[in-house]
């Protein structure tokens, strides 16, 4: 049996929608795994990405209660929701959300900062992460607009592991980019996963879910049924039909 | 703008240079003597008179003291001039030294305006030439400024173009920081990806209505191929019996085909509009709401609710609990027991009181049309209350379960959680 | 025409409600600037209209004259000299005593030539009249000046000791009356009225001289300066006995209102660089809401808004407010003016009614609705500029390659700090915005804190700059004793120093010019205030003098230039050595050598200034000289309780000055910094959400915002007291170049100023961190709705 790194307890989410209650999230039990690369599949709109915002303690559920670890993160405030993000999770989102303002070495620094105090040490470990995510030395000085999409999602995900977090949350991280560099960022995301670190990936995309050991299907605020996967490598067309039946059987 | 505020400072610098210059100009031409010390250099003199050996020159003036006989009795300095006549020539002040009417001598107060007039003048030659260095550096810093941010951008932009026109519309056009073309360049990279982006949606939109063509023969060849058929049927064995049959035939199935849809139409929404329940999602926690509103007698203690999120129609569920207390006020009238619990698919509440109870042989028949249990005496009542509070909850996917609990009629209200139906 | 004003108010109301804050900032800063505005405008335009309405009112005179020690013929010669005299019109003679005088005021002395008249005969004199403003039942009594029934110093029935020409008189204080021109001890000499009883038993006593006091009314009032000096000179040339002291129109005018003048011009510097601080920020402002409105304005000229509609609406939105806010200002102002007005009436000592303006609320309003349409005017310049299209398409323009200002792996900087500076280097316009208002608030504080310590403090640097010389006593003694004197004084031990200062004012006429008080003294090197020159040095010998730097001023006289001065008949060539400052007798005296003097006239007493041992008692020490030589002191006084008593009056001013600076400065601070705050935010707010997505807690990003504005604050308030510091002095002496003061010579308390400054910056922080606050509703999950 896997390690249980994160567990939802009837975990629901409502927004109020003027004045009508949209329940996104309803009464959602789920179990995460420590090394596990789950991905959250679904259609727009079936609360993917409030599950991942919720997991990830970046948004606090309505109802419902999440443990980290023996840690219920439902109940902590917004300052004790940043502590948490800040020593266990690592974002990397659709819109990629580097700041305009800095460097993408400051981006990275900026995180990075926040939990260390040794700037030497960090520095070379930003500097180890953006070469193995081929993000050549003399960009890493640049700003967000000077980069491709491609690049800047990959300085993203280094920003999310510059603190070598517990799990790492992607929400849709090749949503906004083209089909080269969002293989690029895949590979980025396979090779973590390799590596044993424990990864959350939201996508309603096919190839992207295919690197996933797991995938969670949700629709309309429910986990319809999962489907695993194993571990991933290329060009395996079992598993590619494995998943394109499981999907058909969700209704995809 | 950065080119509207580097001419601003050029313009400022300038300015600034002429007014410098100007007050160059303008200040110390001023060589006129200091009245008031050479008032003190006289009085001075004639304090010490008497003893103008030791008589201490207490100004910033050069003077000779000439007795009445015109010969120097005190200089400040050498090589001032010591006669009435060479001070003359040298446009020296001459001044009586007067006191209570007697002259005693002459004070010569030395002009020293030529040396200071040859030092103003170099002065002044400084500042032209500082000034127009100034400028200078100004413009050679200008001019590089020029070429980097004008000149440069444009040689680039002519290789861009030539690009474009040669039709390839793939490489964005690059922009360096600063560029003073930003929004010029910019909009030159916006025509391109626009053009790219015609380009593209314009192959798109062919593709679409093929397919749209494709599908619309196909969903049109079924009837079609259809009334084909009998019509065939009807060309083979026309001017005869059995052709007339056929089309009777083909008509009375359309008529049935017709009152068939129509029946079924009718009778759905008839039933909808009657008994309608309409389950959504809602927070648990709005149940205990529902149970105070229905206990306005308050004969419950409403226990807390567990979170989760259950799908029921608020209105009928609202009904259900409504019954169930005033069923129990009705016939029990006693105090309520209120007990809720979460279970793995639905929510439990259990609504007992101390009434006692009804016989177990009337469990069975308590929610049916029209029955009504032996102590209903004659309390009003219809008997309907139950019946419909069960469908209301089998519509919700729920249940609603009439038991005897250990003091008193129990009726269990199960709701079903959201999406584990 | 219609649509159009239904258009433009549909945005104007769309844009105040999106900008609550705001609007609410800007109504504050137009409130306050407006309030002062109005204040200034009140007591400048219309207190000098009151006194001339009281002058005209009471008939007063445009020249009095005090003519003492007179004899029978006197009278006689004065009426027909007055009556031949082709300027006057009219004119008033009646018999006076006259005596120097003192009494207890605002807790020290208060001591002026007196001029006693009687009741009765005062109150029916045509030209000069004197109005009872409060009577009692008393009968026999002395009628005081009403100034002195201000705050808590005399009341009808109380008993007043007053000493006149040497000895002490116990009198019943009747009531108080007002005189324009003789009515305070601003006026060169005070007017007391005694009832017939006691004005008939003070004259049979003695002790004082029997005068004839003149009110003489003119055709040209711009002359009366010089009319004054004329008689003057008349009198003296064909009565060589009688001592004359006098005033003139221009100069009670000046002098009874000083500290409404010093009060206006702070006001209205006040009101300006508040002012300045309302526009800035609205600069500012309109400059942030074209930046984020880039699309939305976009959009409405594409739907067929032209630029002038928008700028309009902006227009309406902005002149709309500060109309609005100026008038409500201009109104609340009347809640403050009682207050003020009891203030001035205290230094004035004319009675004044508040009663509604309305020329200085229009001003108000017109003003400051003006300036404020005017920067908004400039400001959105840039709205007409906007292309729809590329509004649309790309908001702000996109192509922002900015520097990386501090890089974090280099940065020696703590985390936040490092990200602070970021912020702030990003945002150029809040750094203006906070340039601006810091160095007008530090010169606000710098002036504030200057002037509590020149008054409240140590009072002496104004006493130097308004009152001339001082010391700790003085003694008037007839001049044939004046050697016995000095030998006492050089062998008692608890004296430090002493020197001849006359200031009783002998007047020398400058020939072609006015007539000048002169101060005379023997020996400059022993004068307390050695401030006394700004330019040049002190007089040394007998054919320098030293001139009033107002008076060269004006007729442009420079160092080393030679004056005729004339006493009477004898007339005089000096030389100008230096330019002397005092707003005694408003920029209208010199300074002499006693020879210099002499040489024009004989001193008819001397007056000795005494500096006295620390620890000698001065009351005692006065009290055992003129016992000594008995009735030929004229006068001894006690300065030391004199300055205190005048100095009261400007110390309450200063201390109200200060507490309501601060109070405004700490208002102002906090809305700009709600307002800077305000727009940081809202620039950062996706920003914001990323770093807290990334773990930064609430706390850390408020610290950072506040500290975003610390550079530009602490520099902008270092820069702006070090540069207050340095051009407070230049910019009082504009204010105060009115009364005679030409440089103003305020000690700077450096270390006062840097803890102000430091507190400046401290509550600018505290403010910046409070308004941060609301950083706590930036939700990180919000990033996921903005899909």
């Amino acid at each position: 049996m896997k390690e249980i790194l994160i567990k939802t307890e009837r975990l629901s989410k409502s927004f109020s929608n003027g004045g009508a209650m949209q329940h996104v999230l309803k009464n959602i039990d789920l179990e995460l795994y420590k090394g596990d690369f789950t991905v959250i599949m679904g259609a727009s709109g079936a609360g993917k990405s409030t599950l991942l915002y919720a997991l990830s303690g970046m948004d606090t559920p309505t109802l419902g209660k999440i443990t980290f670890g023996k840690t219920v993160i439902s109940d902590l405030d917004s300052d004790g929701l940043a502590l948490f993000r800040k020593k266990h999770c690592g974002f990397v989102f659709q819109q990629i959300y580097l700041i305009d303002s800095m460097s993408i070495l400051d981006n990275v620094l900026a995180a990075g900062l926040l939990v260390s105090k040794d700037k030497k040490a960090l520095v070379a470990r930003a500097e180890k992460l953006f070469a193995a995510v081929d993000i050549p030395g003399e960009t890493i000085g640049k700003f967000p607009t000077q980069i491709s999409g491609g690049e800047a999602q990959r300085a993203g995900i280094v920003r999310a592991l510059i603190n070598s977090p517990e799990i790492l949350f992607a929400d849709e991280p090749t949503g906004a980019l083209n089909s080269r560099s969002g293989l690029d960022v895949l590979n980025t995301f396979t090779e973590c996963s390799r590596q044993g670190q424990s990864i959350v990936m939201v996508t309603h995309d096919m190839r992207s879910a295919l690197r996933g050991n797991r995938i969670v299907y949700l629709k309309d605020g429910i986990i319809m049924g999962e489907c695993h996967l194993g571990e991933y490598c290329p060009n395996e067309e079992a598993r590619h039909k494995k998943l394109s039946g499981f999907l058909t059987e969700m209704g995809w | 703008m950065k080119l509207r505020i580097f001419l601003i400072c050029i313009m400022i610098i300038f300015l600034a240079e002429t007014s410098a210059l100007i007050w160059y100009g303008n200040s110390n031409t001023e060589s006129a003597l200091n009245a008031v010390e050479v008032n003190e250099a006289v009085k001075t003199v004639l304090k010490d008179w008497d003893n103008l050996r030791n008589h201490h020159n207490s100004t910033t003036l050069d003077y000779v003291v000439l007795d009445n006989d015109g010969s120097p009795v005190f200089a400040t300095k050498r090589g001032l001039c010591e006669s009435i006549n060479a001070a003359i020539v040298h446009r020296d002040t001459i001044l009586d030294l007067e006191k209570d009417g007697r002259v005693y001598g002459k004070i010569i107060i030395y002009n020293d305006s030529p040396k200071t007039l040859l030092e103003n003048q170099k002065k002044y030659a400084a500042v032209p030439i500082l000034a127009a260095a100034l400028q200078c550096i100004c413009l050679v810093i200008y001019t590089l400024y020029l070429n980097h941010r004008i000149l440069k951008p444009f040689a680039r932009l002519k290789a861009f173009a030539e690009r474009v026109a040669g039709g390839n519309l793939d490489l964005p056009l690059t922009m360096d920081r600063d560029n003073i073309f930003g929004a010029f360049t910019e909009s030159f990279d916006l025509m391109r990806s626009e053009l790219q982006k015609a380009r593209l949606a314009e192959a798109r939109a062919n593709a679409g209505k093929k397919e749209l063509a494709a599908k619309l023969s196909h969903d049109i060849r079924t009837p079609v191929a259809s009334i084909k058929a009998a019509s065939e049927v009807g060309a083979a064995v026309a001017e005869n019996e059995k052709s007339r049959q056929n089309y009777t035939h083909i008509i009375r199935k359309a008529d049935q085909i017709n009152t068939l849809v129509t029946n079924l139409l009718s009778a759905t929404l008839e039933e909808l509009q009657q008994l309608t329940v309409k389950p959504s999602d809602m927070q648990s926690g709005e149940i205990s709401e529902m149970l105070t509103d229905a206990d306005y007698f308050h004969y419950a203690r409403i226990p807390s609710v567990p979170d989760c999120l259950i799908y029921a129609d608020k209105l009928r569920l609202q009904q259900v609990f409504d019954n169930i207390f005033s069923n129990s006020y009705k016939y029990a009238d006693t105090e309520i027991n209120v007990d809720i619990s979460l279970h793995e698919t639905f929510l439990c509440i259990r609504i007992e009181d101390l009434g006692g109870g009804v016989p177990d042989e009337e469990i069975p028949f308590l929610k049916e049309k029209f029955k009504r249990g032996q102590n209903a005496g004659n309390v009003e009542g219809a008997g309907l209350g139950l019946y419909i509070s069960d469908c209301f909850m089998r519509e919700m996917g729920g249940a609603l379960i009439m038991e005897n609990g250990s003091r008193g009629l129990m009726a269990v209200v199960r709701i079903p959680l959201s999406g584990t139906i | 025409m219609s649509g159009n004003f239904n258009r433009n108010k549909l945005l104007t109301l769309a844009n105040i409600r999106k900008a609550k804050g705001q609007t609410i900032t800007i109504i504050v800063l137009v409130l306050l600037s407006s309030i002062m505005m109005n204040l200034w405008l009140m007591l400048s335009m219309d207190y000098q209209k009151n006194f001339e309405r009281c002058h005209d009112r009471l008939n007063d005179g445009h020249v009095n004259i005090a003519a003492c020690a007179i004899d029978d013929s006197f009278p006689a010669f004065l009426s027909d000299t007055l009556k031949e005299h082709p300027a006057i019109t009219e004119f008033t003679v009646n018999d006076a005593l006259c005596a120097p005088f003192s009494f207890r005021y605002n807790g020290g002395e208060i001591s002026q030539l007196g001029v006693l008249l009687e009741k009765d005969d005062a109150l029916s004199r045509n030209v000069g009249k004197f109005e009872i403003t409060e009577d009692s039942a008393q009968k026999s009594g002395i009628y005081l000046p009403m100034l002195y029934g201000t705050g808590n110093n005399y009341a009808a029935g109380d008993t007043i000791t007053i000493t006149l020409g040497g000895r002490e008189l116990e009198y019943t204080v009747c009531g108080f009356f007002n005189s324009a021109m003789i009515g305070s001890h601003n006026c060169g000499m005070v007017a007391f009225l005694l009832t017939e009883d006691k004005f008939r038993e003070l004259s049979e006593t003695g002790g004082v001289l029997r005068s004839a006091y003149v009110s003489a009314r003119i055709d040209d009032i711009s002359e009366c300066e010089k009319i004054s000096a004329d008689l003057k000179n008349e009198i003296t040339g064909t009565c060589p006995d009688v001592t004359v002291t006098g005033n003139d129109y221009k100069m009670i005018t000046t002098a009874r209102y000083i500290s409404q003048m010093i009060c206006a011009g702070i006001l209205s510097a006040m009101a300006f660089l508040v002012l300045l601080i309302g526009v800035v920020v609205i600069a500012s402002n309109i400059a942030n809401y074209i930046q984020e409105n880039m699309q939305n304005l976009g959009v409405l000229k594409a739907i067929g808004y032209t630029g002038g509609q928008l700028v309009a609406a902006l227009l309406a939105q902005f002149t709309g407010i500060t109309a609005a806010a100026a008038v409500i200002g201009s109104a609340l102002s009347y809640c403050f003016f009682p207050g003020i007005n009891e203030m001035m009436i205290a230094q004035t000592g004319i009675p004044y009614a508040v009663r509604l303006q309305p020329l200085p609320i229009l001003f108000t309003v017109v003003f400051i609705s003006g300036i404020v349409s005017m920067s908004v005017y400039f400001s959105t310049g840039k709205i007409r500029k906007i292309e729809p299209i590329t509004a649309i398409r790309q908001g702000i323009s996109t192509h922002n390659f900015r520097k990386n200002h501090i890089p974090l792996e280099k940065s020696s900087l703590p985390l936040n700090a490092a990200l602070a500076m970021k912020t702030m280097l990003g945002g150029l316009k809040q750094n203006l915005t906070i340039c601006v208002t810091m160095l007008v608030i530090s010169l606000i504080l710098v002036f504030a804190v200057t002037s509590f310590r020149n008054t409240v403090l140590d009072i002496q640097p104004m006493i130097e700059m308004v009152a001339g010389e001082y010391a700790d006593a003085l003694i008037n003694i007839s001049p044939e004793r004046e050697t016995e004197l000095i030998s006492i004084l050089q062998e008692d031990d608890r004296v430090e120093k002493f020197y001849l200062f006359m200031n009783n004012n002998l007047e020398v006429q400058h020939v072609g010019g006015l007539s000048l008080f002169a101060a005379v003294t023997d020996d400059c090197s022993k004068m307390n205030n050695q401030n006394m020159i700004i330019e040049g040095r002190f007089p040394k010998y007998d054919n320098e003098f030293a001139v009033a730097a107002k008076y060269a001023m004006d007729n442009n006289i420079e160092i080393g230039s030679e004056m005729l001065l004339a006493v009477g008949n004898s007339e005089e060539k000096y030389l100008v050595s230096g330019f002397t400052q005092c707003s005694n007798n408003l920029g209208k005296d010199c300074l002499m050598t006693r020879e210099g003097y002499e040489k024009l006239s004989s001193l008819s007493g001397v007056i000795y200034y005494i500096n006295l041992k620390e620890g000698a008692d001065i009351d005692d020490f006065n009290s055992a000289l003129s016992e000594q030589f008995g009735s030929d002191v004229n006068a001894v006084q006690n300065i030391r309780s004199i300055i205190e008593s005048t100095g009261g009056v400007y110390v309450l001013l200063m201390n109200f000055l200060v507490i309501a600076i601060v109070i405004i400065s700490c208002i102002i601070i906090v809305f700009v910094m709600y307002l800077l705050v305000r727009t940081v935010l809202n620039r950062k707010k996706r920003d914001y959400g990323i770093l807290k997505a990334l773990g930064f807690t609430t706390g850390q990003l408020i610290l950072q915002t506040a500290m975003s504005f610390m550079p530009s604050l602490t520099l902008s308030a270092a820069v702006g007291i070090l540069l207050s510091m340095q051009v407070i002095n230049p910019l009082l002496s504009i204010f105060l170049s009115g009364i005679g003061i030409v440089k103003c010579t305020y000690s700077i308390p450096v270390k006062l100023c840097v803890v102000a400054g430091i507190m400046l910056v401290l509550f600018a922080f505290w403010s910046a961190c409070l308004m941060s606050r609301r950083i706590r509703k930036i939700a990180p999950g919000r990033l996921l709705t903005g899909e």
